[in-house]
This record gives structure tokens, C-alpha cells and sequence, in this order.
């Protein structure tokens, strides 16, 4: 590239958005904000907002909050008990609403496995409650009517969620991570390993979710989309730089993927937005347009800090002895109950 | 008399130029840092994804005693020519796998029981080199700080890092990748293997202590000569070589596709789990 | 849509139960484990498996007939431990660890969760901090005998 147009460029990003901060982003070759490396996306700040707060909390309630986790962590990292017996029966709580649900009642496994966030999100110096900015309550906004029937006819299963392992969420199959870590979007899933490697090249930008090891291969240009009937996990994706920003448009995401996403569509359009604000932050933003499942567009922004970490492979289908232990448990169960059913 | 020697250097000296550009094709594209630039989707040909080594075509995969010749085994009858094995020239420098007495039996039980242990039928990560030469594409992605392959089979992905973090901290499948650049070629040693993959579809395997040195060379721009050297004192006598052209998709319309299969084999692994198992 | 994406589509409903469609955890504890069938397990660990999803640790113990038998404990990622700085040659086979947590759902399975897994001086077999840069680091309590991460 002649040397005028990179000074050009140069001059056009430095009075951008980014103004004095410009000169600290790194850049690569072809000029462009270097986006890569390793990043995390943990946080405490949840996607939706809790009823009755505002939009930010103060430092001190975000003080709090981190406070409370460690407090939290620290409990229950204290030496316990040697000569403790077995646990209750019928379930015990770990004291932490995520947790107790995840694990069912029995207490999961030591919190040194988990690493869910201890930070609230902060942008542009605000402390978040929440992770979605639009609607403005920070909340998803409610669905159309055709949603409703269509979640409400897919609800209305012949299958129970343990007959098949086709009837158990894509994570416990190993088939995509929990939550919408690899999306798009690309959102916390509050237990542990949001981690991302991103590898950035003028025609290609890859986005490594560390779970389940899956690549989204971003082509940057625009193109021909898939035809609406192929639609593969992570959808379909073109980027483009608009300035600093590295804009991306997804369509055609899997529909048991989506759905997972309250109930979206895999008619949906994702637009995502990664600024690179500084040294150790990358601020990312979303927009979901499924006019056919939400009655507006939402969408909110969670910062990428740098990971000082590897990301090392999860290879989980090739250890998955959870999911054959789930179907096991399910059938033996059956058999207890109808054994039972048989006594007078 | 003309003297014929300025028209004869002029000859070899537009040889020597075609030779460079390796068989008349379009020069080997580079980065900034004036390294070969491999970004793009490639992809092996031929037949070392069913076995390294030269062999004949065969009816199957898994075979069982019929009443004159072997047969396909009855998992696999049905598939008929469509999962016969093709025949293949064989890309092992030298010929053979040179495996110690020991590891040469336990291959030999991996052919027999082909079915039970081939990683691959279980949709598992197919290790290094095996991800290579896989029957479908793989995209490079280098930047001059980052060097990424992802593999369409399984999502596989490595990355290949440029700085050596020192020894693997933890076994993996697809292991961990160290590159550098010897003149023109990326070099990238690769250890901390756990020991599950194989090599192929013929029960060729390797042992957790695998170091894999890969060797990728351009030949112009569409078209990459490589090479992997296999060292595991474990199971083989001493280090052996394979080598293959890997070759540039340049269909415009190509792309990585998506073989998430791990879904594909729910029925294989899972099936007598079910409520009501198909019969 | 096909038949085979309709029946992957209800799968995900079936995970939407808890409402928040993306707050759905990797898979429900309480279906792999019988929160009405505690156990408490003491013994030497056998093998450890360091695996995605979840390491498993396998100790033998002894059971009510005094009769030696292996029972396999389920954890959490070992990504999050290496992160922590933790490798997996830190703990020793033959290390005595006591563990508490449920049966597995198929009582016919050797397996339980390890809801709290201790050395027996009850000191919780891996501790480190966080490779994050939280604003804190967990207060680490950790031995230096050889066994122990």
C-alpha cells in the first residue's frame, strides 16, 4: 500500500470516535485496530437487568457486588471439615442462585473449578446492571405473537427431555458451548472458560471460542449468504471495517442453536460491533433484527479484556461421559420406578 | 563463427526463473514481513487419510471370514463399493512404518478390530498429522503474529504459536504446535499429544510421546510441499517421514464448510441409551 | 425445516424450562446425580483423568462388606486449574483425598459428584488464583508436600 494512503488512513481513524486514545491501539500492517489475541468476555454483570434497578450502578454498589462473589469464593474455599459425613439427603445449596441451579441440588463440584467473572462489566466508565442497553429497560423486549405459538407448538413435545440425547441442550451433547458463548453474539455463560483467541488477517478474521473449540471463520468483504434452508452453527458471517470498527453481519444460524438464544430464529440478523478501546480491552456490542420472534431489535455491549492466559483445548465430546450418564441414569430410573409400581 | 554461448545462458537462465516459480506458476504471495503468505483454504489429495502406506484396493474397512476370500464385515456390507478402500501410492518416505515388534502387533489388532477403535468413527479429533490430510479442506489463517489451521472435519482447530511457550502443560489431542520460518519454510514442532489419535484409517497409531516436526514449503502460490517427521522411541524404531503436496482451493465459491459431526454419531454412541432404542 | 433439525429445535426448548433462554447450564447436575442418594467416599487415589467436560478422579475405597472397590468422581474443567497455575502431575496417585457428594442417577454406576473434594487434613485438593487479573486474587492454601496442588 503507497505510503500516503496509510498516512491518510491513519489521519482519517485518528479523528475518529477513538481521537486521543488512537495512538494507543495497536495497529496491524494494513492499519487496521490489531484485535488479536486472547480475551475474555467474564463478567458479573448479568445479560438482563434485575427488576427495579437503573441502567448503572454506583461504584460502591459495584463494590458490593464484587465483594459479595469473593466473599462467596473464599467460604467456600476454607478447609472443611475432615470427619464430615455424606451430604443431606434430597439436595443441598451452595448459596448462590446460578450454582444451585446448574447443579441440581447437589452441589456440583468445588468452586475452584469455576471461574464465572468477578468484575462488572464497566463502559465508557459505567459500572453496567446489565448487558443489553436497547430496549431501554435493559431487558428482551417481548415476543410477537407467531413466537409465542410457534415456542408454545414446540413445547408440546412426544418426548421427555431425557429420551433421547437429541432431547438434551447442545452443550451437554458437546455440540456448542453453553449459553451463546461462540454465538453470535458472543455472550458470557457465567461459569467459566469465556474465553476467545482472535487471529486477524485483511481477508479473513477467525474468533476461537475456548468452548467447545469452535472457530467462526469471518471473511472480511461482502457476499453471496447462504441459502435461507443451510444453516450452520455459528450462521454465516461477512465483516467489514467501518473506520476503527470491525463490523459483522450474521444470518442463517441453526435453528437449535437460536432458539437457545430466548426463543430467536434462525431468520435473525446478528450485527456485531468490536472497537478496540485500549491496551487491554475490546469493546463489543450486538444488535439481534428477528422481527419474527421479538416485537423490536435489542441488543447491548460486553467488554473483551485481555486474557494474560492461554487457551488450552477443550475436547469435549472425546470425554463425554456426562451425557451417557444422564441417558443411563434416566433409564435406570425408569426401571427403579416401574419396579416399584409393581409391588402390592 | 557466432560463438552459441550467450544464447545458450539465456536458456538457463530462463529455466532457472521458471524452476523458481515453481513449475511456471504464479509467484508465492508474501506478507508484510516478507514471509510466504499460506492464508487461504488448502487440502491434501490421494488416498494417506485411508493408509499411510502403499495398498491395494479392499472391499472394506472391517472384514470378517467368508467362504472363499474375506468379506466385508455385515456393519458394513451394505455400503458396498461406497465404503470399499481405495488403493494408494503411499506416502511414507522409504515405505514402511517402522514399528518396534510390539507396536506392529497392536496395529495389526487395530486392522482387525477396525470398528471398535478407529477414533474416527467416533467423530473424535483427529491429531496431528492426521488433520492434515483429512478428506476435507482446512483454512490457514497467518497473520505476522498469529498462525491459525482450522480443519473443516470436527471443527478441529490448532494454533500454531510463533513463541515458544515452553513444554506442553497439559495432553491433548490435536497437541501443542510451536512454528518458526527456515528461510522460506514454516517449520512447527508439535508434543504434549495424549495419545489417542491415529494416522489413518488402517490402524496406524503412535503413543503419547509423539513429537511431529511438519515441514510447509511453498511450490508457487497454489500448491505447498509438506512434510511431517514422526519420532515416539515408544512405538517405533526410529523417527520416519511422510510427504504430500497440499493443494490450493482456487474455486472462488470454496469455502470452509461445517462437519460438526459429533451429532452424526449420537445414534453409534448413545442409541442403546434411548427410551426406546431403534432396533 | 427438516424433521431432524424440528427434533434438535425441541431439544433447546426442553433447556429453555428455566425461562432465561441462555442462562441453561452445560447440563443439569441433577440429572446425572440423585440428590436422595448421598455418599461419602474416603481413598486412595487410582487414576486421574484429566478431561473436558469434566476430570474425573478415581479413588478405591472400601466398602460396607470391607470389599475394595474404585469409585469415579466427577469435577470441573481442568482448563480453569491450569489457568490457576495447576498441573496435573500435582496430584499423586496414591494421595488419600475424602470426598462428599451424590450417587450417580444409574445406581448401578460407581460414580458420584465430587461436591467437596478434601485431602484428609480437610484442605481442598486444588487452590489457586485466577490467571484473570480479577481485582483480587483467592487466598491460596496451599502445602508444598509433594501430592498436593
Amino acid at each position: 500500500m503507497p505510503r500516503f494512503s496509510m498516512l491518510m488512513a491513519a489521519a482519517l481513524a485518528a479523528a475518529g470516535s477513538l481521537a486521543a486514545q488512537s495512538g494507543r491501539v495497536p495497529r496491524t500492517p494494513d492499519g487496521k485496530p490489531d484485535l488479536q489475541g486472547n480475551w475474555s468476555n467474564a463478567t458479573l454483570t448479568p445479560i438482563e437487568r434485575p427488576a427495579g434497578r437503573g441502567p448503572t450502578l454506583t461504584a460502591q454498589e459495584a463494590a458490593i457486588a464484587e465483594g459479595r462473589t469473593k466473599a462467596r469464593t473464599d467460604s467456600l474455599s476454607r478447609p472443611s471439615d475432615p470427619n464430615r459425613g455424606a451430604p443431606a439427603k434430597g439436595g443441598v445449596s451452595l448459596g448462590d442462585p446460578r450454582l444451585d441451579a446448574a447443579s441440581g441440588g447437589t452441589g456440583g463440584y468445588n468452586v475452584f473449578f469455576i471461574d464465572g467473572g468477578d468484575r462488572i462489566a464497566v463502559v465508557n466508565g459505567e459500572a453496567r446492571s446489565s448487558l443489553i442497553t436497547r430496549p431501554a429497560n435493559g431487558r428482551v423486549p417481548p415476543r410477537t405473537g407467531q413466537a409465542r405459538e410457534r415456542l408454545a407448538a414446540m413445547r408440546t413435545s412426544q418426548f421427555g427431555p431425557y429420551d433421547n440425547p437429541e432431547n438434551r441442550p447442545l452443550a451437554e451433547r458437546c455440540i456448542l458451548s453453553f449459553g451463546s458463548n461462540a454465538g453470535p453474539p458472543m455472550l458470557p455463560n457465567y461459569f467459566y472458560n469465556n474465553n476467545y483467541t482472535i487471529v486477524q488477517t485483511p481477508g479473513m478474521v477467525v474468533i476461537l471460542t475456548e468452548m467447545v473449540h469452535d472457530a467462526r471463520m469471518i471473511r472480511i468483504g461482502d457476499g453471496p449468504r447462504l441459502p435461507q434452508g443451510i444453516t450452520p452453527y455459528m450462521g454465516d458471517s461477512w465483516g467489514r471495517w467501518v473506520g476503527d470498527t470491525l463490523v459483522i453481519e450474521t444470518s442463517n444460524i441453526h435453528p437449535a442453536q437460536a432458539v437457545g438464544l430466548y426463543g430467536m430464529s434462525s431468520k435473525a440478523r446478528v450485527t456485531e460491533r468490536l472497537v478496540r478501546t485500549d491496551e487491554r480491552t475490546i469493546l463489543y456490542s450486538f444488535t439481534i433484527d428477528d422481527p419474527e420472534t421479538f416485537t423490536e431489535p435489542w441488543g447491548g455491549e460486553v467488554p473483551f479484556n485481555r486474557l494474560d492466559a492461554r487457551v488450552y483445548e477443550y475436547a469435549c465430546h472425546e470425554g463425554n461421559y456426562a451425557l451417557a450418564n444422564v441417558l443411563s441414569g434416566a433409564r435406570d430410573e425408569e426401571r427403579r420406578k416401574a419396579t416399584e409400581e409393581k409391588k402390592p | 563463427m557466432k560463438s552459441h554461448r550467450p544464447r545458450s545462458l539465456a536458456l538457463v537462465l530462463l529455466l532457472v526463473a521458471a524452476a523458481g516459480r515453481g513449475h511456471g506458476q504464479a509467484p508465492v504471495p508474501r506478507l508484510a514481513s516478507g514471509k510466504p503468505d499460506f492464508n487461504g483454504l488448502w487440502q491434501a489429495l490421494g488416498n494417506a487419510h485411508w493408509d499411510l502406506e502403499a495398498h491395494e484396493a479392499r472391499a472394506a474397512l472391517q472384514l470378517q471370514p467368508g467362504q472363499v476370500i474375506p468379506v466385508p464385515a455385515s456393519p458394513v456390507r451394505a455400503l458396498g463399493a461406497v465404503g470399499a478402500v481405495p488403493s494408494g501410492w503411499g506416502v511414507v518416505v522409504g515405505g514402511e512404518i517402522p514399528y518396534t515388534a510390539t507396536a506392529r502387533a497392536q496395529r495389526d489388532e487395530n486392522r482387525a478390530k477396525y470398528l471398535e477403535r478407529d477414533p474416527e468413527i467416533k467423530c473424535y479429533l483427529p491429531g496431528v498429522p492426521r488433520a492434515t490430510y483429512q478428506p476435507f479442506p482446512f483454512q490457514i489463517v497467518q497473520s505476522d503474529k498469529h498462525v491459525m489451521m482450522v480443519y473443516e472435519y470436527a471443527g478441529a482447530v490448532r494454533e500454531i504459536y510463533l513463541a515458544d511457550p515452553g513444554p506442553a502443560e497439559v495432553d491433548s489431542w490435536m497437541g501443542q504446535s510451536v512454528g518458526r520460518w527456515v528461510a522460506d519454510t514454516f517449520v512447527v514442532e508439535s508434543t504434549g499429544f495424549n495419545g489417542s489419535a491415529w494416522f489413518d484409517r488402517a490402524g496406524n497409531f503412535h503413543g503419547s510421546s509423539l513429537r511431529v516436526v511438519e515441514r510447509f514449503s511453498p511450490a508457487g502460490r497454489d500448491h505447498i510441499w509438506y512434510q511431517a517427521t514422526m519420532t515416539d522411541p515408544e512405538t517405533f524404531t526410529r523417527p520416519w517421514t511422510i510427504r504430500m503436496p497440499l493443494y490450493r482451493h482456487i474455486d472462488p465459491n470454496a469455502r470452509l464448510g461445517q462437519f460438526k459431526c459429533v451429532e452424526f454419531v449420537e445414534e453409534l454412541m448413545y442409541g442403546h441409551l434411548r427410551k426406546k432404542p431403534i432396533q | 425445516m427438516t424433521k431432524s433439525r424440528g427434533v434438535a429445535v425441541l431439544g433447546a426448548i426442553a433447556a429453555l424450562a428455566a425461562g432465561t433462554g441462555t442462562l441453561a447450564a452445560h447440563h443439569a447436575f441433577g440429572a446425572e446425580f440423585d440428590k436422595d442418594a448421598p455418599v461419602k467416599l474416603q481413598g486412595k487415589i487410582v487414576k486421574l483423568e484429566w478431561v473436558n467436560p469434566h476430570t474425573w478422579i478415581h479413588l478405591e475405597v472400601k466398602n460396607a462388606k470391607g470389599e475394595r472397590e474404585v469409585w469415579a468422581v466427577e469435577g470441573g474443567t481442568p482448563n480453569v486449574l491450569l489457568r490457576r497455575g495447576l498441573r496435573r502431575d500435582c496430584l499423586v496417585p496414591g494421595t488419600e483425598i475424602i470426598v462428599d457428594g451424590y450417587h450417580a442417577r444409574d445406581h448401578s454406576l460407581k460414580r458420584a459428584n465430587g461436591k467437596d473434594v478434601t485431602f484428609t487434613d480437610g484442605t481442598k485438593i486444588f487452590l489457586g488464583s485466577s490467571g484473570t487479573g480479577a481485582p483480587y486474587e483467592a487466598e491460596l492454601n496451599r502445602s508444598k508436600e509433594p501430592g498436593r496442588c
